[in-house]
């Protein structure tokens, strides 16, 4: 597949660079040798090479590079330093025998998290749960109610003694309860 | 190096510690020895408005049972073992006999009876969660009605 101009001059830079496949590379010199245009395009890049390597060479020979290196010298001695104390800061923290103590400690936090409520029984904090299913229950002739309340999971027994002793029924168990 | 030769020691010793002191926590979950039941009184009446700030904990399920003013005026704990019929005396002539009767999947059954001298008002069996409790009410009393809130957990 011969190549058309306007491709051969998209990749005559990159031809010149060396930067192409070699079958390209093949098809474009056998392109450029055939066409003048392409031919004289390509002699005008190599000029424009040769001038920007010239200029290049004679401007690079005017750079001190002295201090450019100081100054990585100094930067790398300092990277150094702040390395070493940054080091030093966490090396007490990482001692082995702290971080061997280190674990423990932790799980030891955790349990007493967990076991906590458990610890404090006595000293009035409140139940987890109020959750309770009865299973049986017997009135002995008395009237029984069983009141289980959805929001607060409150489950009430409710004994109704003789009529004429009793204090009116609570509005909720004549309501709601279940016997 | 010679501490970090110690480190592999170091924790094994704190691990062993561990579960040294964690055993028994796991062994009391498994098997039970006892437990505390707390039986509180509280007399409820509409005679007047006032809340006792011992039951501030307990507000929202007393709320339930709708009476205006509700006065803690009992409260006893007790250690009990499995299968022993412990006794709480309720003001009035009335006793409260609960036998803690087994530990299964987390949760307590207890029978509670609740007796009027020797008369049986109340016969139950309720199954609690560990830490859990419900109310028993009804009895009336100076002008009121008691209530016996039953809590039990393991030790």
């Amino acid at each position: 597949m011969t190549m058309d101009c306007e491709s051969v001059r998209r990749t005559l830079g990159a031809w010149l660079d060396g930067e192409v496949s070699e079958k390209e590379s093949r098809e474009i010199r056998a392109h450029v040798e055939a066409c003048p245009s392409c031919r004289a395009e390509r002699s005008r890049l190599e000029r424009l090479q040769f001038v920007l390597r010239a200029a290049l060479k004679e401007g690079a020979s005017k750079v001190t590079f002295e201090s450019f290196w100081h100054g990585i010298e100094r930067r790398i001695s300092q990277g150094r330093v702040r390395h070493r104390e940054f080091w030093d800061w966490l090396r007490p923290v990482i001692l082995p025998r702290r971080l061997a103590w280190a674990i423990p400690v932790t799980v030891v936090c955790v349990l007493a998290v967990l076991f906590a409520e458990q610890f404090f029984f006595g000293l009035g904090w409140g139940p987890r749960s109020n959750v309770a299913a009865v299973e049986s229950i017997d009135g002995h002739g008395f009237n029984l109610a069983l009141l289980r309340e959805s929001e607060t999971k409150t489950t009430v027994i409710w004994l109704f003694e003789d009529e004429e002793e009793d204090e009116p029924a609570p509005e909720a168990a004549s309501t709601d309860a279940s016997l | 190096m010679n501490r970090l030769q110690k480190l592999p020691r170091l924790t094994l010793l704190c691990s062993l510690l561990l579960v040294g002191l964690s055993a028994p926590l796991g062994a009391a979950e498994k098997a039970p020895q006892g437990l505390h039941l707390r039986i509180g009184t509280i007399l409820a009446s509409n005679e007047s408005e006032d809340f006792d700030p011992k039951l501030s904990r307990m507000k929202n399920q007393l709320e339930v049972i709708k009476y205006s003013s509700y006065r803690l005026i009992k409260e006893e704990v007790q250690k009990v073992q499995w299968r022993v019929n412990a006794v709480f005396e309720v003001p009035g002539g009335r006793s409260l006999v609960i036998l803690p009767q087994e530990y299964r999947n987390q949760r307590l059954a207890l029978k509670v009876r609740l007796l009027q001298g020797d008369k049986p008002l109340v016969d139950t069996t309720v199954r609690l969660r560990n830490r859990g409790y419900f109310l028993l009410g009804g009895p009336a009393h100076e002008g009121g009605v008691l209530i016996l809130s039953i809590f039990a957990m393991t030790p």
